[in-house]
């Protein structure tokens, strides 16, 4: 009985860990197809779960997840909106983070795009880094901006109260935007100081790494016979580092593609106005951004857990009964139809943002085909952190295959988020309490 | 596609590379381990390189004319190109015996030994063919043992613990900047610090620029400015707060807070030598979101108090299982042992232990290095009786309080000594609490509900506690529940001798440890990190134990800084008695807690005088810049700077003055490429040719210090290098470095990595059925093997002690784990102790070390077995091959588990590996999941060893490892820390050289120090 292994282009990588000379080939490699196709990510949170009825009620056709598994699947009244995006979505049923299990429930957002053992957290720890500034760290040499953090309240929210999704490397939070105007103006529109300072900034740092570079030289001539292996792996990572600020000093003077920004709103807050008109311009700005290659990695925090900040409010600009975090606990039938129908409103946001990035194209495809689209939140019912609403869309150029609503009962989020990196082209080898890449599911070149 | 295509067909090369760095040397030590005799001859080593290029050749012509035809003919199809099966591909073999190619030969040659390849349905060889192959990979083998390896110097980059430890003692700072680096991958040995292993990429490197900057920063001041310093203080104490707070004080849902008036919090003048600005708190506040019990409250409101910034929490609180968990007394906090929450709740939270005092507030520096000082004391403590202990008999001098009157009353003790205290409680009042006051002390306990109580004159004394009372007055004051008092109160006194007065003895001579924390309030509880080591406090008078820490290194919330939040961005100052296992030890007393930061002892601060020290030409001068900079790469490089480097470094400092740049950030400039630069990310070692050398005297001072200290070498090894004297000081440096506290830094890092203790942190313990390794368990058993490693060393005691010994090194954790018959009274300190078992003793049958060799669920004999085998002997097996069929569910379902593993060591392909593991394994089986020895598994036990030994059980397999196989012992030791030592894989050469050299030291029982002493002297430490 012979095993023949089949070699995917990842083996091969790990394979190859050990051995020096083929790395530089290969990020050479994915640098010249990433500069062909920008591959990007979009992570979506809406807070308190999503109505999935009781049976009781008698509002099946209600539910946020699709009443049909499979290819069959019919969209519910609340998401009805995206229905046009059937062949760009798919609704994954199913999943959780297994630390969120052991958590307090209110710390279902601060680990949704994480998923750190919050229950548990090592000594010094605040959380972990969070997916799309992974993705931002693979991206970032390719673009203006390594990410873009957006959240319906600006800044950090606090422990097991976010309000942002986005953690650095050292798992600190990072602070998100929530001004349209501030937005537009840090991504479109530099000015001339800043712009001065940052040139001065990077051709100060260009000038110590070619230093390092010179003393790496003198002594690698010192060296005699020694095994220079190590060294030169050195001195390539260098020249990495220095071609890359490079490429960013080229930034500066690039100028912007040129958009039709006429149809953006910027007077309009979170605090002013109609929820609609706000969420309608973030997604607007976060789609402009995509289509100019401002930056790859995009997380926007679409409202916070537990009655925090002005999204509570939503439900009741637009009419309905209650406060979201109070719709979300609702029991009875009139908030559960309720609830339902703020994810209605949601679905309508979500699909105008799809919308918009199929307008968008790159060379090869609409953005919407260069770009996976997660969105979904970290509980399925309040507080219960099981069965997660996921919808990911998007990215068909990237060999995510949609239309189908799936269940992978018990399955980790975790393990969709190694799929989404690989989808990406990032190599990476696990991601948090990933064991895996998710099997059976819409990615086929994981 | 073409690329690829290119890449796939790296892939074999690559798998073999892999293969022969993993699987180590020790498949071909089976083959050393039988000519062992030989090898300590050292007769045929070293070949010279004529020999051994002659050798070669001949066994290349060989290999053409009688090998390769064989494997094309019989392996290829399978292994070449086309399958490349179980990741073998034998078409690139060549006949030179490549050190890289010398794992997959000794397979091949195992595997036509036995006949398992090629398979039964395939072609086979005749009996000729087997035989001329398996001749010709025999030589083969012995010519590339014996072939000299080439010497070309090394060039490692320090490890991630190595860059810590170096950055932290080459600028004086605390504060650890590595976070953000990606941990070190570990070697097939199992070591992080290995040249091959420790690869560089350009997001490490630019984590090490990112470094450099922050670490500067912090490490640099301005000097004319004053810092500016926070301090304040918290007094506890009942009543002690003249002006409390009016405000009711709530900190979210379950806030449990001291009384307002039980503290105080004040912000007193230090007294710095220097002049600097006190930072005082703000208090003024406007908050819209606050709680009330359970809900959000919306609403602004102002806050103008110093308690609204401040507060006294203590949590978890009621139900603790003795006494009360925290008492406020006149003077001061009395704090009993802090029970872990999973032994109460039987699950881990992050609510903390039972019971916590914290400092809550909302501002703490945002960097630099912070002091806690607590005032605190060992309290006179009475020692409650547990419910069932017998009231003492009337007996003549006994004292008698008589309360029934009064709450309050006076005796006076005729004779100082310990008495016990025994309770009659007044009619109706079977239960409640006992609150007693004996002059100034204090003591409360639930009284146990009273059986057949009681409503006649005649009640019955309760046992309540023991207690050391001087001779003269004394005030008693006793209540029971909030407004009764008990009827009387006797005092009984017992002997120094007798089973009570021992009892208090033992418990007034134990210490209450003090443990301090620092991090972050949540809704759930807290995230804390212990702030240096807990301290035992010793002393009956107030005494104050410092705590340092860099601010940074600790969580701390984030929140921005106009949050409206009541709750948010709270930052935590925790204070504990730590728990052992709950034996009852006097409470710790605590007057006061002060914190300082950030935390200077001069100004400038140390690190910055490091950089810019005293010279005559200090200012802003190139001259002067030029020797800081000189100095600051001297001691960063680790040996003197050559006249190009210097002239390279100041020449980026001269590029920035040019820039405009001040002084200070121009000198930083050129500091940060010295901190970027490979003479520091690097332990180079230089080589002239192929041929082996000395390493150069800095060379040597640096190998020594990051073997035996992991961090750089101290002044005085670079001292002795610069006057080339190292060489010759080697063995009083070597002892030198032995005794100092850094060379524990070496025994943590070298313990864990050789045997494997990450894999405790990692295993998940199925709770329900092991609950007594918990999370705190697990951390103390994880410190066990370097613990009894750093014992071993210090004591030079022989080497058989690491595998068998009548004694234990355990703190009380760790013997409660064990439940041995004599308790240690050491607290959290590991002390060697006589454990008086059989299941006990050495490495072996440590729990920490089984438990993480397990599942979490099940003992596994496999995983024991290899670690056994590669560990302790060295004689490692093969990496299970990819593509491991897991053995049929349906097949094993009603089979022991010895069956079960004979069924697979009977498959083919299965078979030649197992048979040299499982067999080491079987004997640990009287160990459950959680490393706890259990009777009656006889039959699991025994074993037949690969060499034919059979052993009954561990202990008859630690006689035989530490008696006839002590040698094997002794070099598997060698071998791990050598391979430590050196930073690289050892060759088979090198490896049978070191076990001739070991074996030197049989005669004398192998003592430790002496086998570290001989890797110090060995070839592949001094030669490059």
């Amino acid at each position: 009985m012979s095993h023949a292994p089949r070699m995917d282009r990842r083996t091969v990588l790990r394979g190859l860990a050990g051995v020096s000379l083929a790395l530089p080939l290969l990020e050479a490699m994915g640098r010249e197809v990433a500069e062909q196709t920008p591959r990007r990510f979009c992570a979506l949170y809406t807070a308190n779960g999503m109505s999935l009825p009781h049976e009781k009620n008698g509002l099946p056709e209600w539910s946020w997840f699709p009443q049909k598994e499979g290819k069959d699947f019919e969209f519910g009244k609340s998401t009805e909106p995206l229905r046009p995006f059937r062949e760009h979505l798919s609704f994954l049923g199913g999943l959780h983070h297994p630390s969120g299990l052991k958590a307090d429930p209110h710390l279902c957002s601060d680990m949704w795009l994480t998923g750190a053992p919050l229950h548990n957290p090592k000594p010094g720890a605040f959380n972990s880094v969070a997916l799309d500034q992974v993705v931002a760290q693979h991206t970032k040499q390719h673009c203006r901006q390594p990410s873009l953090v957006l959240s319906i309240d600006a800044g950090v929210g606090f422990l097991s109260r976010t309000g942002t999704i986005s953690y650095n490397q050292e798992g600190k939070p990072i602070p998100a935007e929530n001004n349209p105007r501030r937005v537009f103006d840090r991504l479109f529109r530099g000015d001339r100081a800043s712009l001065a300072a940052q040139r001065e900034e990077l051709q100060h740092r260009t000038r110590l790494v070619d230093a390092v570079v010179e003393s790496a030289r003198a002594l690698n001539q010192q060296l005699g016979q020694a095994d220079r292996a190590k060294l030169d792996q050195y001195l390539t990572s260098l020249g990495e580092i220095e071609s890359r600020l490079i490429a960013s000093e080229k930034w500066i003077d690039k100028p912007l593609k040129v958009q039709d920004h006429s149809h953006l709103d910027l007077d309009v807050t979170s605090e002013s106005g109609r929820p609609g008109d706000y969420y309608r311009n973030m997604f607007d700005l976060i789609a402009l951004a995509f289509d100019a290659d401002i930056t790859r990695s995009v997380a926007f925090m679409l409202n916070r857990e537990d009655g925090m900040g002005i999204s509570d409010t939503f439900p009741l600009k637009l009419g309905l009964d209650r406060t979201h975090h109070n719709l979300s606990h609702a029991g009875d039938k009139d908030g559960q139809l309720a609830f339902a129908r703020y994810d209605l409103f949601l679905s309508q946001q979500v699909a105008h943002f799809l919308g918009r990035l199929q307008e968008y194209r790159d060379a090869s495809g609409t953005v919407l085909d260069n770009s996976i689209v997660l969105f979904g939140s970290g509980a399925s019912t309040t507080h219960n952190p099981t069965n997660l609403p996921t919808l990911v869309a998007g990215g068909r150029n990237l060999g995510l295959r949609h239309g189908v609503h799936l269940r992978h009962p018990h399955a980790r989020l975790s393990n969709l988020y190694l799929s989404i990196l690989r989808s990406l082209a990032i190599e990476a080898e696990s991601f948090a309490d990933s064991t895996g890449v998710l099997h059976d599911s819409i990615f086929t070149t994981v | 596609m073409l690329v690829s295509c290119r890449l796939l067909r790296i892939r074999p090369l690559a798998t073999m590379l892999v293969a022969a760095r993993c699987c180590g040397h020790g498949i071909v030590l089976l083959l050393l381990a039988v000519t062992t005799g030989h090898w300590a001859r050292g007769a045929e080593l070293p070949a010279d390189d004529a020999d051994s290029t002659a050798a070669t050749a001949a066994l290349d012509a060989d290999f053409r004319r009688e090998v390769q035809p064989l494997l094309a003919k019989y392996c290829v199809r399978c292994h070449g190109p086309d399958e490349m099966s179980s990741g073998v591909r034998v078409d690139q073999l060549t006949g030179t015996a490549e050190e890289r190619h010398l794992n997959l030969w000794k397979g091949i040659q195992r595997q036509v030994d036995a006949g398992a390849m090629p398979p039964d349905d395939e072609a086979q060889p005749t009996a000729a063919e087997r035989k001329r192959l398996a001749a010709w990979i025999g030589r083969a083998l012995d010519v590339a043992r014996q072939r000299p390896r080439p010497n070309h110097g090394t060039i490692r980059r320090l490890t991630v613990a190595q860059y810590r430890n170096t950055l932290r003692d080459l600028l004086g700072l605390l504060e650890d900047f590595t976070e953000g680096l990606p941990p070190d991958a570990p070697s097939k040995d199992g070591f992080t610090g290995d040249a091959e292993t420790l690869t560089l990429s350009p997001l490490i490197l630019e984590a090490y620029f990112d470094i450099a900057e922050r670490a500067l920063d912090a490490a640099m001041v301005d000097e004319a400015r004053p810092p500016a310093i926070q301090s304040f203080r918290m007094e506890l104490g009942s009543g002690i707060n003249p002006e409390p707070c009016p405000d009711q004080l709530i900190l979210g849902a379950n806030s449990e807070l001291l009384p307002n008036a039980d503290f105080v919090v004040t912000e007193p003048v230090l007294d710095k030598p220097f002049a600097f600005e006190p930072r005082r708190m703000r208090t003024a506040y406007e908050f819209i979101e606050g709680y009330q019990g359970n809900d959000t409250v919306r609403g602004w409101r102002k806050y103008d108090s110093i308690y609204h910034s401040v507060f006294a929490c203590i949590r978890g609180t009621p139900g603790y299982p003795k006494g009360q968990a925290v008492a406020v007394v006149p003077q001061g906090m009395l704090l009993r042992p802090a029970i872990p929450s999973e032994e109460v709740f039987g699950q881990s939270n992050t609510y903390g232990p039972m019971a916590n005092f914290k400092i809550s507030l909302r501002e703490l520096p945002v960097q630099g290095n912070f002091r806690v000082r607590v005032r605190a004391a060992s309290y006179d403590d009475a020692l409650l009786l547990d419910a069932g202990s017998a009231p003492q008999r009337p007996a003549s001098g006994q004292v008698v309080a008589n309360l029934s009157d009064s709450a309050e009353n006076n005796v006076t003790i005729g004779e100082a000594g310990i008495y016990q205290i025994d309770v009659e409680r007044q009619p109706g009042e079977p239960t409640g609490q006992l609150s007693l006051k004996l002059g100034d002390r204090q003591v409360a306990s639930t009284l146990p509900e009273q059986k057949g109580a009681t409503t006649s004159d005649e009640a019955q004394a309760t046992a309540f506690a023991l207690t050391r009372l001087p001779a003269g007055d004394l005030e008693v004051a006793a209540r029971m529940g909030n407004e009764g008092h008990p009827r009387r109160l006797i005092f009984t006194r017992v002997t120094e001798d007798s089973e009570a007065g021992r009892r208090f003895r033992a418990f007034e001579e134990r210490r209450p440890w003090l443990g301090v924390y620092l991090g972050l309030r949540r809704d759930c509880g807290s995230t804390l990190a212990r702030v240096g080591a807990a301290q035992p406090v010793a002393r009956r008078e107030l005494t104050e134990y410092v705590f340092e820490g860099a601010i940074r290194d600790f969580p701390s919330p984030d929140v921005e800084p106009d949050n409206v939040n009541y709750l948010a961005g709270i930052r935590e100052i925790g204070v504990r008695s730590e728990y052992t296992d709950g034996r009852d030890r006097p409470r710790l007393w605590i007057r006061s807690i002060e914190f300082e930061g950030p935390f200077y002892e001069t100004w400038p601060p140390i690190s910055h005088r490091r950089i810019f020290f005293d010279s005559p030409s200090r200012g802003e001068s190139d001259e002067y810049a030029r020797e800081v900079i000189r100095r600051f790469a001297t001691r960063a490089f680790r040996r003197p700077i050559t006249p190009a480097e210097e002239e390279s470094l100041v020449g980026v400092f001269r590029g920035s003055r040019v820039k405009q740049r001040n002084f200070q950030a121009s000198v930083k400039d050129a500091l940060l490429v010295v901190l970027t630069s490979p003479a520091f990310l690097f332990q180079i070692e230089a080589s002239t040719g192929p041929q082996a050398e000395d390493v150069a005297p800095h060379e040597l001072a640096s190998k020594l210090a990051y073997f035996l200290w992991n961090t750089a070498p101290d002044e005085r090894l670079l001292e002795l290098a610069a006057r080339n004297e190292l060489h010759a000081q080697l063995d009083a440096q070597t002892a030198r470095l032995m005794r100092d506290p850094r060379f524990g830094q070496f025994v943590d890092e070298f313990a864990s990595q050789w045997l494997s203790l990450e894999k405790l942190d990692v295993v998940a313990i199925d709770a329900a059925r092991y609950p007594r390794l918990s999370r705190d368990v697990r951390a103390e058993l994880r410190r066990e093997p370097a613990e009894y490693l750093k014992h071993l060393l210090a004591q030079n005691r022989p080497l058989r002690e690491l595998i068998t010994s009548d004694y234990v090194v355990v703190n009380e954790m760790v013997a409660d784990y064990y439940e041995l018959p004599d308790r240690p009274e050491s607290g959290l300190a590991f002390v060697p102790l006589r454990h008086g078992r059989g299941d006990l003793g050495g490495l072996l049958s440590q729990a920490g070390i089984l438990a993480g060799l397990s599942d979490g669920r099940e003992s596994n004999p496999v995983k024991r077995g290899a670690w056994l085998a590669r560990k302790i002997i060295a004689e490692p097996p093969d990496d299970p091959p990819p593509n491991v069929p897991e053995l049929k569910e349906d097949a094993a379902a009603n089979l022991s588990l010895r069956e079960r593993l004979e069924l697979h060591r009977n498959q083919k392909g299965c078979a030649q590996c197992h048979a040299g593991i499982d067999p080491w394994g079987l004997p640990f089986e009287a160990y459950d999941a959680a490393g706890i020895f259990r009777s009656g598994r006889e039959d699991d036990t025994r074993s037949k060893l690969p060499d034919g030994t059979d052993v009954a059980d561990l202990n008859a397999l630690k006689t035989y490892l530490a008696g006839e196989r002590i040698d094997q012992v002794a070099f598997g030791f060698l071998k791990h820390l050598a391979t430590y030592a050196a930073g690289r894989s050892l060759t088979y050469r090198e490896l049978a050289v070191l076990r001739g050299e070991g074996l030197k030291l049989r005669a004398s029982g192998y003592p430790v120090q002496d086998l570290v002493r001989l890797v110090v002297h060995s070839d592949p430490f001094l030669k490059k």
